[in-house]
């Protein structure tokens, strides 16, 4: 090395050109791959949608599963109705998107979200958003299936997932989270295909209309419509399962959408 | 070419980055529940330590010397994002399970050392087969930990199953530990052992020795 | 003498040309355990008492004995009163037959005979692979590093066995004492150079590498089909209230007939054991009363803060002391001499924060219902730490005398 590579303008230029180059090879690549890299994340969401509801089928285009087979819509959680259209103009003020309504994002801003209080928290999440974005498969205006997007707090960290019920908002077709951080082979249970199957064909209410499933340690009583499995060891984890379920399709979550729902279809 | 090959073959085992310059180890212990995410990883460290070494020892004649380590982290840093990008877009499954390390491989020891300890006074081909040469070897020890992990943690490998386990009507009962990070430091530090005992010259000088304290008197 | 010169024929054998010098470690260890070892001091002399850590280990193991019977018939009375009650049925196999080899017919929870019998058919079959396996490795290194075998496994091996639930399958057991012996102890020189205390060291890599044979509610009664929250599980559920609504009253945590570990049950026979130990001073008092106080005054500090939430944080210290794995840590896995701090000062910092750290593993860490191993392994690593505080403050107090 000699000594002149060490003078300042010699060390700006090298330091400038490489700048130069190395941001238009980054920059490059972040936006070729942008529009590929958006599709991918919007897919990974919509299997965990289809896989809910029972519809995903291996090795076909997730894309298209989706969009021929469900429809997207906003729901006002307090009121318990879909959005009207002043509500989609909030959302996008407010700097989301309609389209691939991202729930995470609107729970952290103040306009779209409020605090919870600890006594109506069960879940643990913090902050409740205004609008949720719910999946509902459909005969005409007949709705056979409706995915409802649910997380809380398990033992180290949020569950997110999807519950999916029939049209009777009551039997359940599928529960399945995409995203958790919980033990590996305790907790971490909850992906496996045997207990997911146990939600299968279990009803959210009783007779008399109220929330009444619930995961129970120990294991569940025969024949109980109402009553899963705890994951055995993973005593916290299922207690969040219960709570964060619970609590969704209680009347602070999808429990006014729910009731609406069922009045319309009777 | 010999020295290509001595460069490629090297860093294998006598001077393997993770088992004897315990470098690079954050990763291998985060990555390695699953091989296919473990591989991956070995391809994309392999890749920017290979690039990174070439392009610094191309201009390595033009590098001023006191802002050295900024450049080489401007290039490693670069190679990384666009490999992260490219993950992001073709093996978007891989890189959620990355996650952040696929990023951390700008701070990865083995890269930078590299950089600095030979691409800054060798040739940009033979630096560049020096990283080749640097990620496999890191390969090495990640596919092994790796391997271990998935088949004895979870019972399969690469997702499909080996050995069936207990829960789903086989016989294994999966060891849970192995998921869990610390098993990688058990397994590394075993791998370590055993490449100390197979080659002696690696095993440092005792610092001291205690002197013994009693001796056989030979009578009863 | 006719052992004597026996044995003392055999020498040249084993002894450095010899046909079997490999195996040296072998006899060795028959030797010096029938009589005391030939080897004598050769620098200055310190000559204190005639015990030495042959002795002192056999001490040790002896003094599991109350515990270990006691537990073995708990044992048998947990399961054979499970069964009488209808709560689980006869787990059917080669333990069944030999129970009833050894004359324990029937499931009489009255019959001492049968619990004893039904409890020696759990606890022995662990005990000797624990034995064989971890004896294996232990013989292996000493082989191949020519050193001697050191008794210290006798304590290993019984304290490792003593703190397995008792439906614990024999290959866990044999995989456990294999990582506690060679990972615990041997990578790092063999006994004296291990910085862990090895039977705890190979418990932990159990709990973690298989949850569902080490904690939950339903391996700690041998009897099929049989599930019950231990008493320190329901305390995690609603406190004392809860521990006393599962007809568990605190005399009977003293005593030990509650569920749990093989031998971890009873406060009282771990107490006896530990008492002796003390009073021959091979257990460090001040460890055990360091892991007391430390025990007692977070729990009350706990106490005092309160938790709507945490029933935990209501225990009293009384509960803590006679639930899980507490009195049996105390006694025998935190007063290891290898593994805790040497100075006496440093002795009383290191029970201290065992105590603080199990409390605060049993209240704050919602996983975990127990936290006695964790805490012990915990206060190991920071052991070689506080000795050394306490001897640089010991030589800062001296120069300042002098100066």
């Amino acid at each position: 090395m000699s000594a002149n590579n060490d003078s300042i303008q010699k060390t700006l230029i090298v330091a400038i050109l490489l700048c130069l180059v190395c941001s238009v090879i980054v920059a490059g690549s972040a936006v070729g791959l942008r529009s590929k890299q958006q599709e991918n994340k919007a897919n990974d969401k919509r299997a965990a949608v289809l896989q809910a509801a029972g519809l995903y089928e291996q090795g076909k285009s997730v894309a298209e599963q989706f969009k021929s087979k469900i429809q997207t819509r906003i729901v006002n959680l307090a009121e318990g109705r879909f959005a009207t259209d002043a509500e989609l103009k909030e959302i996008r003020d407010a700097g989301l998107t309609v389209d691939n309504f991202d729930q995470k994002k609107s729970s952290k801003t103040p306009a779209l979200s409020r605090a919870l209080g600890s006594d109506e928290d069960p879940a643990s999440i913090k902050r409740l958003e205004k609008f949720a974005a719910v999946f509902i498969v459909a005969d005409g205006d007949n709705i056979q299936k409706i995915i409802l997007p649910v997380h809380g707090y398990g033992l180290w960290s949020t569950l997110y997932g999807f519950l999916a019920l029939q049209g009777d908002m009551d039997t359940i077709v599928g529960l399945g989270f995409y995203s958790h951080a919980e033990t590996p082979g305790l907790g971490g249970e909850v992906d496996n295909p045997k207990w997911k199957s146990l939600w299968v064909g279990k009803h959210v209410f009783n007779d008399k209309g109220q929330v009444a499933i619930s995961v129970v340690k120990g294991g569940a009583e025969e024949g109980n419509p109402n009553q899963v499995d705890g994951l055995s060891g993973a005593t916290l984890t299922s207690r969040g399962v219960n709570n964060l379920v619970r609590f969704w399709v209680g009347d602070t979550g999808f429990g006014k959408l729910i009731d609406n729902l069922k009045a319309q279809g009777a | 070419m010999s020295e290509i090959k001595k460069v490629l073959t090297e860093p294998l085992f006598g001077k393997n980055p993770i088992a004897v310059q315990i470098l690079g180890i954050c990763s291998a212990l985060a990555v390695t529940t699953s091989l296919k995410v473990t591989l991956v990883m070995c391809v994309a460290l392999t890749l920017v330590t290979a690039c990174s070494s070439a392009s610094i020892a191309l201009i390595r004649n033009q590098i001023p010397n006191n802002i050295r380590i900024i450049v080489q982290m401007i290039i490693i840093a670069s190679l990384v994002i666009v490999v992260d990008q490219i993950l992001k877009a073709y093996a978007y499954d891989v890189s959620k399970q990355l996650s952040v390390f696929v990023g951390l491989i700008i701070t990865n020891c083995i890269v930078m050392g590299r950089a600095e300890a030979f691409a800054m006074k060798n040739g940009p081909v033979l630096s560049f087969f020096d990283g080749i040469g640097n990620g496999l070897g890191y390969s090495l020890m990640l596919i092994s930990v790796g391997t271990i992990r998935e088949l004895f943690g979870a019972g399969k490998l690469l997702g499909f199953e080996i050995l069936p386990l207990v829960k789903d009507g086989g016989w294994y009962v999966p060891n849970g530990l192995l998921l869990l990070p610390p098993s990688a430091f058990f397994i590394i530090a075993l791998f370590i052992w055993a490449l100390r005992a197979w080659k002696k010259e690696l095993v440092e000088k005792a610092e001291f020795k205690i002197l013994p304290n009693t001796e056989h008197s030979g009578g009863h | 003498m006719g052992l004597r010169s026996i044995l003392d024929n055999l020498a040249p054998h084993f002894e450095k040309g010899g046909k079997y010098e490999k195996m040296y470690p072998l006899y060795e260890a028959v030797d010096t355990g029938l009589y005391s070892p030939p080897n004598v001091t050769n620098n200055t002399a310190h000559v204190r008492d005639g015990i030495d850590l042959k002795r002192i280990m056999i001490t040790v193991w002896a003094c599991t004995f109350p515990a270990l019977f006691f537990g073995m018939y708990n044992i048998g009375l947990q399961a054979n009163e499970a069964i009488a009650a209808g709560n689980g049925t006869v787990l059917e196999g080669w333990r069944e037959l030999l129970i009833a080899l050894l004359g324990g017919s029937g499931h009489n929870a009255a019959s001492l005979w049968d619990n004893l019998v039904f409890g020696a058919a759990y606890f022995l079959p662990v005990y000797a692979t624990t034995f064989i396996v971890g004896g294996f490795w232990e013989v292996l290194f000493a082989t191949i590093r020519r050193h001697e075998v050191n008794e210290g496994f006798f304590v290993t091996s019984i304290l490792f066995a003593l703190t397995l639930p008792p439906t614990i399958p024999l290959w866990q057991v044999a995989l456990g004492i294999s990582f506690g012996v060679v990972i615990g102890k041997e990578v790092f020189g063999g006994t004296g150079k291990n910085f862990l205390n090895p039977a705890l060291a190979g418990r932990a890599f159990l709990f973690f590498a298989y949850p569902a044979s080490m904690s939950g509610n339903a391996v700690w009664t041998a009897a099929d089909g049989f599930t019950g929250a231990t008493a320190l599980g329901s305390a995690a559920e609603g406190g004392v209230t809860s521990i006393l609504n599962s007809g568990i009253t605190w005399m009977d945590a003293f005593l030990g007939t509650i569920q749990g570990s093989m031998g971890e049950t009873s406060t009282l026979a771990i107490l006896i054991g530990g008492a002796v130990l003390m009073i021959m001073n091979i257990a460090a008092w001040r460890i055990v009363a360091g892991v007391m106080v430390g025990m007692v005054a977070f729990s009350l500090l706990l106490n005092g803060i309160g938790s709507d939430t945490n029933p935990m944080f209501a225990l009293p210290w009384y509960w803590h002391l006679v639930l899980g794995g507490f009195a049996f840590g105390m006694v025998f896995m935190a007063t290891d001499p290898v593994s805790a701090s040497m100075t006496n000062k440093g002795k009383w910092v290191f029970g201290a924060l065992i105590g603080f750290m199990v409390v605060m593993i049993r209240v704050v860490n919602p996983a975990f219902p127990e936290g006695m191993m964790l805490a012990i392994l915990f206060a190991n690593l920071f052991a070689p730490l506080i000795d050394h505080f306490v001897v640089q403050a010991n030589i800062k107090r001296r120069i300042a005398r002098v100066s």
